[in-house]
């Protein structure tokens, strides 16, 4: 009996393809559109953001530090909405941690407290303090850090010794040069440098106020360049998406990959369980501007809008195609009921988790040992992914991509772990 | 193109016949599964009450206990999803790779606070996983920085209470399977847990294609490190001296779970089979029981031998089981970076 209704549903599956294959190209190419229209939109903020540094670092104050850190948080908007398209698409994923590597031993970068501690078995440059010393040696090399140059983060510092925890670049190291380390454990409050860090002369706190700006002032040129590429990659003719156009079966394949492995390896496993597992508020996606809520909440917007075919953009246009929900609906519109449900279950928990941060329970308080309405929070988003990474599965079956799947992934294929 | 993917679907299935999946299902149930998961339950009791009757880390009696209940989590460490993904228990058995160094840090606060979480299993249960199960007994047995922590009473109160979590953890995963998680298996179909017994099946694979993967990414890869910069001390359990055994000991497993699930397709089995006594006999060969050996060009390269041989495995299990039973892995905990 079941045999017998297998083998029908793999008929019916199997003659669909003819017209499925020609919704896949409508269906993929949009995808292709959506990506364009968010790394633009990634770009255009991180570009306001780049204007704000620019004011902080000409004229630094209280007002000017606010600003910059209020342009940083809605940087952050569009940029999550964009890593649904990183795993699968090789060309994101590659390219992913000059921007977005986290966490990172952040003493690499400028003055510590002193709880945080000197070298690592693990790191040996954990604590090298590239704002205070103009030179020193980094696995042999004398390395000349005269001039804090977007290069000089690039090439030489990040990854240095080939340790990923040494982030140099991205959203995070400039978090960290705007807010600074979040010593409150898990009590309230974010991370309170004070903008005299970027003052000029006697009214210079923490030491080398110029190197500061200068570093800022790099690493977020550098994150305005490496937008900027990859938005090229996404337009008409750009290597993104013209790698899917050529293949749109597997182009759907890697729409699906991307929404599944950020759903669970990523946001379930590493972002959302560790930390909770491991009571470390140090464990959260932003964790010195206390932002991990909205970081969350705004992937899962992001993979409803693969989805659904829907984005809205940062000037509140809406940008709407066909969809793999169409696509799921034409096959099997139970379970395209069930992933748009199990979505939106989804959305709502990190909705929760985003209310109570933003009313004055902060993330990192939800991760305290004991604190059991932390906790729910934080499982009910993660089993929201959870369960909505069962209906991805489903649905990669259902529109008969598992080999394709398989084969076309490449973080499928290659995994690395969820602890590293 | 479309012709091919017709065809493949026309044939899966007729193919998949040959033997009734739910065969196959309760097979890995019965002689893979919840016997593995009976013994971890019935070592960790022997754990529980060997470090009640002694604490001392260095006693042999403690020690031996620690060692069969370790092996008997290894032969079932592939099997993450289900009972024992559920209130993250198996995390709070195993929680390694530990990259930021989370075990001993929270295995000193605990220690220097002389903190009463530990004293009720409701209580300790709430303490990070760091500090939990058999990563943090290694800590607590073998580590001599940790042994030098004072109190010693507080340090043997902790192992007690480990031993005894980590008893209460591996009971609570059996339990789920003979009362939930096996019937919902073997009634693939009939529940929303898997709507069909392809889904269970797809799981199965899952876990098998994942374990090799932690294999070869984690256990071997991580003391490998890069060729300039090998990094033994990342090794899984070098403290112990069980880095070797463990990738023994959950090949001969996998190879196990491998057999049964390949079971209506013989001449896939027999390759899958050959694949993996290929690595299990690498495996047995390396005379480098925590990888010391990876510091060294040669011995970097038999270690890397054994890690192609454990990928070749995966290889032959992606390749050909997955096709010819039409399914392939799913998304797992080690997708992601």
């Amino acid at each position: 009996m079941k045999r017998l209704l297998l083998t029908g549903t793999a008929l019916v599956a199997g003659l669909a393809t003819g017209a499925q294959a020609q919704d896949a190209s409508d269906v993929v190419s949009h995808y292709a559109d959506m990506a364009q229209a968010k790394y633009t939109d990634a770009l255009i903020t991180a570009e306001r953001l780049q204007d704000a540094v620019a004011a902080l670092v000409a004229e630094p104050s209280a007002q000017n530090m606010t600003a910059a850190r209020a342009a940083w948080i809605a940087a952050r908007v569009p940029y999550q909405q964009t890593e649904v398209y990183r795993f699968g698409n090789a060309i994101v994923d590659d390219w992913e941690g000059r921007v977005n590597a986290w966490p990172l031993d952040e003493g690499l970068i400028d003055y510590v407290d002193g709880a945080y501690g000197g070298p690592t078995d693990e790191n040996e440059f954990a604590a090298l303090n590239v704002v205070a010393n103009a030179s020193f040696t980094l696995s042999g090399t004398d390395v000349d850090a005269a001039e804090i140059t977007p290069a000089l983060l690039q090439d030489t510092l990040h990854e240095a010794d080939g340790v990923e925890a040494n982030v140099a670049t991205g959203y995070h190291a400039v978090e960290f040069l705007l807010w600074g380390q979040d010593l409150n454990g898990h009590g309230p409050g974010a991370g309170d440098r004070p903008w005299t860090d970027y003052a000029a002369g006697d009214a210079c706190t923490g030491g080398n106020c110029d190197r500061r700006a200068a570093y800022l002032t790099a690493a977020t040129d550098l994150l305005v360049s490496d937008l900027e590429w990859m938005a090229a990659q996404w337009a008409e003719g750009g290597a993104a998406r013209e790698e899917l156009l050529d293949d749109p079966q597997s182009g759907l394949a890697t729409m699906l990959t991307g929404m599944g492995s950020l759903s669970y390896g990523e946001l379930a496993g590493e972002r959302m369980r560790l930390g909770l597992m491991l009571n470390d508020p140090e464990e959260e996606h932003d964790c010195f501007s206390d932002n991990t809520h909205n970081s969350h909440f705004y992937n899962g917007i992001g993979m409803q809008n693969v989805y659904l075919g829907e984005y809205v953009r940062v000037d509140g246009t809406l940008v709407a195609g066909p969809s793999l929900s169409d696509l799921a609906a034409a096959v099997d519109p139970e379970l395209d009921r069930e992933m748009r449900t199990r979505l939106s279950d989804t959305l709502m928990a990190l909705g929760r988790i985003k209310t109570a941060a933003e009313s004055g329970f902060a993330y990192d308080q939800m991760l305290e040992r004991g604190d059991e309405a932390g906790e729910a929070l934080i499982m009910g988003g993660v089993n929201g992914l959870i369960a909505q990474t069962e209906s991805i599965e489903r649905l990669v079956a259902a529109l008969d991509l598992d080999q394709i799947a398989f084969e076309g992934s490449d973080s499928l294929d290659n995994p690395s772990a969820v602890f590293e | 193109m479309r012709l091919e993917i017709l065809c493949l679907a026309l044939f899966l299935p007729m193919a998949v016949a040959a033997q009734p999946a739910s065969d196959v299902i309760d097979d890995i149930l019965d002689n893979h599964i919840l016997p593995g998961f009976e013994a971890l339950a019935a070592e960790t009791g022997d754990l529980a009450a060997a470090a009640r009757s002694d604490c001392d880390p260095s006693s042999e009696a403690l020690r031996a206990a620690y060692g069969d209940a370790f092996d008997a989590w290894i032969r079932v460490s592939h099997l993450r999803f289900g009972p024992a993904e559920t209130d993250n228990r198996s995390f709070a058995l195993a929680f390694w790779p530990d990259t930021r160094g989370a075990t001993p840090r929270s295995l000193s606060d605990l220690v220097r606070a002389q903190d009463p979480v530990i004293e009720t299993a409701e209580s300790y249960a709430t303490v990070s996983v760091a500090a939990r199960g058999f990563y943090a007994l290694e800590f607590l047995l073998y580590d001599p920085e940790i042994q030098a922590l004072e109190p010693a009473a507080y340090r043997c109160a902790l192992i007690r209470a480990a031993s005894a979590d980590a008893h209460e953890s591996a009971r609570a995963i059996l339990t789920d399977w003979q009362e939930t998680h096996a019937g919902l298996m073997r009634n693939a179909g009939g529940n929303d847990t898997y709507q069909s017994r392809d889904e269970a099946l797809r799981t199965l694979f899952g876990a098998l294609s994942e374990g090799l993967e932690f294999t070869a990414d984690l256990r071997l890869g991580r003391p490998m490190g890069t060729f300039e910069r090998p990094r033994p001390r990342q090794a899984e359990a070098w403290r112990s001296g069980r880095s070797l055994r463990h990738v023994q000991m959950s090949l001969i497993s996998q190879a196990d779970l491998a057999r049964r699930l390949a079971a209506s397709r013989p001449e896939i089995r027999d390759r899958l089979d050959r694949a993996f006594q290929h690595a299990i006999t690498r495996a047995e060969a390396l005379d480098d029981p925590v990888f010391a050996g990876v510091e060294t060009p040669a011995g970097r390269l038999r270690v890397e031998v054994l890690q192609q041989a454990v990928r070749d495995a995966g290889g032959v299990l992606r390749a050909e089981l997955g096709p010819a039973l039409g399914i392939a892995a799913g998304f797992n905990a080690l997708d992601g970076d």
